[in-house]
């Protein structure tokens, strides 16, 4: 299958055949797109013969053959390699097919000899999918003056190795493995540059003449090594680039001829350079490159990335020594990478803990709103601000007192805090989620918050600005003017620059694991505070909770106990009925009555557990759909069976509520079951609906605390109550009627409604007129006010 | 354990034990019922059977509140117990509290029912568990392991 054929490739300028930059490259506007991997290529300062594994009958070979194996393509293709190297080397290359693991590992072979006007090419060999690599590379660096005396790279590697070894802390190594490679490699700028956790790059560390611009501390966009460069970091160890400007010099033929397929030479150190790269290069006045990844458990940790202004070569032996140098780094790193964030962790601990401990001394959280330390000593933040006792106390930078109130609005609702295990919002774009939050890009693109109170709003926040605002970006406008290159302004930094600052607009450098852990830890430090603010308090709640657990048991037991002669009663009386051969009509009414009795003690007993229970069990909240509460209430209560006979209205649908289902499930059901029950039209109807805070219309008797609350209601058509029993009929088993007029109850649905309504935090009242109907109203700001954003 | 076996009831109410045997004749079934006033008499009569290779009871209803090791630790020794583990177990008691439902449950009760204080609706429920337990559910044969 050709490149051609895969996916979208139809829209690729080389959708009729196989991929090569030179052809290409230089109309490509995307650098994700680009096969750098097969780039069809190789750079001019070598060869490269394939031939295939099986019987090694030369397949491809560079356009450049004649110079430096001295037989132009078109001689050698179709032939055995034997043509090309010596029958000795050709054993050599046998042996190690057979010995050495060579797929996709590019080991040095033998030393082609030199021709009359040729310096000898070191030989390199790997194996990729059944065809065998050979790269032939001058050996030497020739003339050039700016050489390192190509010496002994195994006692200087060792001596580096060394040095790196001892130093500590991880910006002073990046320092060392800049000095070390310039050292060995003598070449113009050497630069340790680290990947962030969105990928894009900065310089840590930097060793160079003293001519050129300092570009350390630079940071740079992650368009400036696309995801396909990253990739081949992952799987080699060292890309040389000698000569950026030197010609592509393309495969004949391009396409394997067995297969069809283009050469995948991930690990050719020849690959042709993207355009895109070179040009980079060029623009930035550099001539060589040299690169080695920094790999941390198999990830791009960063990169070495070497300058040379002029072209240089980078013979074999010194691109091993930069290989072992990356691969220590690499190793040497890791540990420290560790530690790095070892310690970083306990800073944020240490200083969360000393800010808690004197909230705790001072019997007030308002110590986090403290100077020294204060909490952007711990985080890596720009700004922190914290809600207590109804206002802010911010740290650093932070939005305006309106925008924090409006952010709090809508953080508070998050889902996430409603997570048992991790309740924390954290982004690094605000604005993504909420549209606001593009006004306080500038402070607020990363946002970590945790509530520390849920009943008293207490939030705290942290802050980080768009990056593009806090770090020195290579390329930015206001740096220096900079040269168009050949193509324009295409592929210069200024360029990238641009392009990354539409792709950045809004975000902040992301949070890490370790600080949304550190936020987590710290909410729950102050939860434990708050649990024992002040001794009393908290031992008053440890009372509380064990005088709940043990009033919810004595209400069991007490209640089992009390039903037990009950039971024995209505065993007695009924057998009595059944067995009794002749028994007056008076004496079986009063048999009667006594059987009914024992089953109103019992429902008595039954509602009387119930209250107890709602007023002292966990209201569990979640987001509730109201309409789905009525309708199984409904159910509950009936309704559906007989839809004909009762009319149940709604003016339109209510809204989701941040509340206990079950519980105002059950305010529903017993105020749809009362108006049912105390209604003697031939034609009930019930309306249940809501009105929002800043919506017209009656509130009749509305009590001043529900101001400013969404309040619902359900209104019957029945027989009404009297002004003067309107306080009373939320009493414990108080009836306004017969005992089994109205189809009996024993007098607590009401009582169970005001409970679990002020256990929401709400108030409920009602308007009626006797005869003429009734209304119950009630609010449920359930502490976090859900509705007010959600509709 | 066949249908035709005996019937443990564990009951120290006497007026409850009579409920049962009334409704053990309603239900028109004829096992042999017999009876322990707690929970470790229950355990002692279930482990002698076994000691003594006897039948096994076809049921165990049970109630939770009765005195000395009451229902509650019976349940989770028969359960304990891997040759008494496979006996169906009926627990019928006065409590509603849901942390006694749930430890009935989770130590393998096969199902929980409340006494209601209406005495027809008691009787009612225990002729249900009867005849379902004994007429229509599928028991386990168990006789070579008792022996």
């Amino acid at each position: 299958m050709t490149i051609a054929e895969q996916g979208d490739a139809s829209r690729l300028p080389w959708a009729d055949g196989v991929y090569s930059i030179k052809r290409h490259g230089t109309s490509l506007t995307n650098c994700d797109s680009e096969p750098v991997q097969a780039p069809g290529c190789i750079q001019s300062h070598g060869a490269l013969v394939t031939a295939r594994l099986s019987d090694l009958t030369i397949l491809q070979v560079s356009e450049n053959s004649e110079q430096y194996l001295g037989a132009v393509p078109e001689r050698l293709l179709g032939q055995p390699l034997g043509n090309v190297i010596s029958s000795e080397h050709e054993i050599r290359l046998r042996s190690m097919i057979e010995n050495d693991s060579i797929e996709g590992n590019a080991l040095f072979a033998f030393t082609h000899p030199a021709r009359a006007d040729m310096a000898p090419l070191d030989v390199c060999v790997h194996t990729m999918s059944g065809v065998l690599i050979l790269e032939f590379e001058s050996s030497s660096r020739g003339a050039d003056p700016l050489l390192h005396p190509a010496g002994d790279f195994f006692t200087s590697v060792r001596a580096a190795v060394t040095r790196m070894q001892s130093t500590t802390g991880q910006l002073a190594f990046c320092d060392r493995i800049a000095r070390e490679v310039r050292t060995i490699t003598g070449l113009d700028r050497v630069m340790v540059y680290r990947f962030h956790a969105d990928n894009h790059g900065e310089v840590v560390a930097e060793s160079k003449l003293d001519e050129l611009a300092p570009w350390l501390g630079l940071h740079y966009p992650e368009a400036d090594i696309p995801k396909p460069a990253r990739d081949i970091y992952q799987r080699i160890w060292i890309r040389p680039v000698p000569n950026a400007a030197g010609p592509l010099i393309e495969l004949v033929p391009l396409a394997n001829p067995d297969t069809g397929k283009p050469l995948t030479m991930t690990y050719c150190s020849l690959r042709g350079a993207s355009v895109m790269y070179t040009e980079y290069l060029a623009n930035m006045g550099v001539g060589a490159s040299l690169t080695m990844p920094i790999l941390i458990e198999g990830e791009l940790w960063g990169l070495i990335a070497c300058h040379h202004r002029q072209p240089t070569a980078f013979p074999h032996q010194m691109r091993a020594a930069c290989e072992l140098l990356a691969q220590v780094a690499s190793l040497q790193l890791k540990s420290s990478d560790r530690i790095e964030s070892l310690e970083y962790g306990l800073k944020v601990e240490q200083i969360h803990q000393e800010l808690v401990a004197k909230a705790a001394r001072e019997g007030d959280l308002l110590a986090l709103s403290d100077r020294q330390p204060s909490l952007l000593d711990a985080m890596d933040a720009d700004g922190a601000a914290l809600y207590h006792m109804d206002r802010w106390w911010t740290a650093g930078r932070t939005p305006s007192e309106e925008q924090l109130d409006a952010l709090a609005d809508w953080v508070n609702l998050r889902p996430e805090f409603l997570s048992l295990t991790r309740p924390v919002f954290a982004t690094d774009m605000l604005s993504r989620e909420y549209p606001e939050g593009a006004g306080i890009r500038d402070v607020a693109s990363g946002v970590i918050a945790v509530q520390v109170s849920r009943l008293r709003r207490d939030l705290i926040m942290w802050f980080r600005p768009e990056t593009i605002q806090t770090v020195k970006w290579a390329g930015h406008p206001d740096d220096k003017p900079l040269v168009p290159g050949p193509n324009g302004m295409r592929l210069t930094p200024r360029r990238s620059f641009e392009l990354f600052v539409e792709s950045v607009r809004n975000r902040s450098l992301p949070w890490t694991m370790l600080e949304i852990d550190a936020a987590l830890r710290l909410r729950l430090l102050i939860m434990d505070l708050a649990t024992s603010e002040g001794e009393r308090i908290s031992e008053l709640n440890v009372d509380l909770t064990s005088s709940n657990e043990e009033l919810d048991a004595f209400a069991y037991v007490a209640s089992h106990d009390l039903k037990e002669p009950l039971r024995g009663i209505h065993r007695y009386a009924h057998q009595l009925l059944e067995s009794a051969d002749t028994i007056g009509a008076l004496n079986r009414g009063r048999m009667e009555s006594l059987m009914r009795l024992t089953l109103r003690m019992d429902s008595l007993l039954d509602s009387l557990l119930h209250y107890s229970r709602v007023g002292r069990t966990n209201l569990e909240f979640e987001a509730v759909d109201l309409n789905d509460a009525v309708a199984d209430a409904l159910e509950m209560v009936g309704v559906r069976r007989h839809p004909s006979d009762v009319g149940v209205v709604f003016e339109r649908p209510l809204p989701t509520v941040l509340c206990d289902l079950v519980r105002v499930r059950e305010i529903f059901s017993n105020l749809i079951s009362n108006a049912l029950k105390y209604n003697r039209d031939p034609h009930p109807r019930i309306e249940v609906g809501y009105l929002r805070p800043d919506e017209p219309g009656p509130r009749p008797n509305m009590p001043a605390e529900a101001l400013g609350e969404t309040i619902y209601y359900v209104r019957d058509n029945g027989i009404g109550i009297e002004a003067r029993h309107h306080e009373q009929i939320f009493r414990m088993f108080k009836r306004l009627h017969g005992r089994d007029e109205f189809g009996g109850g024993v007098g607590a649905g009401l009582t169970v409604v005001k409970k679990v309504v002020s256990r929401h935090g709400g108030h409920v009242w009602l308007d009626s007129t006797l005869n003429h109907g009734t209304t119950f109203f009630f609010t449920l700001p359930s502490l976090a006010q859900p509705n007010r954003n959600r509709e | 354990m066949s249908r035709t076996d005996h019937v443990l009831v564990v009951e120290d109410n006497d007026d409850d034990f009579e409920t049962v045997t009334e409704a053990v004749r309603r239900a028109g079934i004829t096992n042999q019922l017999r009876r322990a006033v707690s929970g470790t008499e229950c355990v002692e009569m279930l482990v002698e059977l076994l000691e003594r290779g006897s039948t096994l009871p076809a049921l165990v209803l049970l109630d939770l509140n009765t005195p000395n090791a009451d229902g509650r630790d019976a349940l989770l020794q028969i359960r304990a117990n891997s040759n008494l583990a496979v006996i169906p177990l009926v627990v019928i008691s006065a409590s509603a509290n849901p942390r006694d439902i749930t430890t009935a449950y989770s130590n393998g009760a096969n199902a929980y029912h409340i006494k209601p204080v209406n005495h027809a609706t008691h009787l009612e429920i225990l002729q249900t568990i009867f005849t379902y337990w004994i007429n229509q559910a599928v028991l386990p044969t168990h006789r070579s392991l008792s022996r």
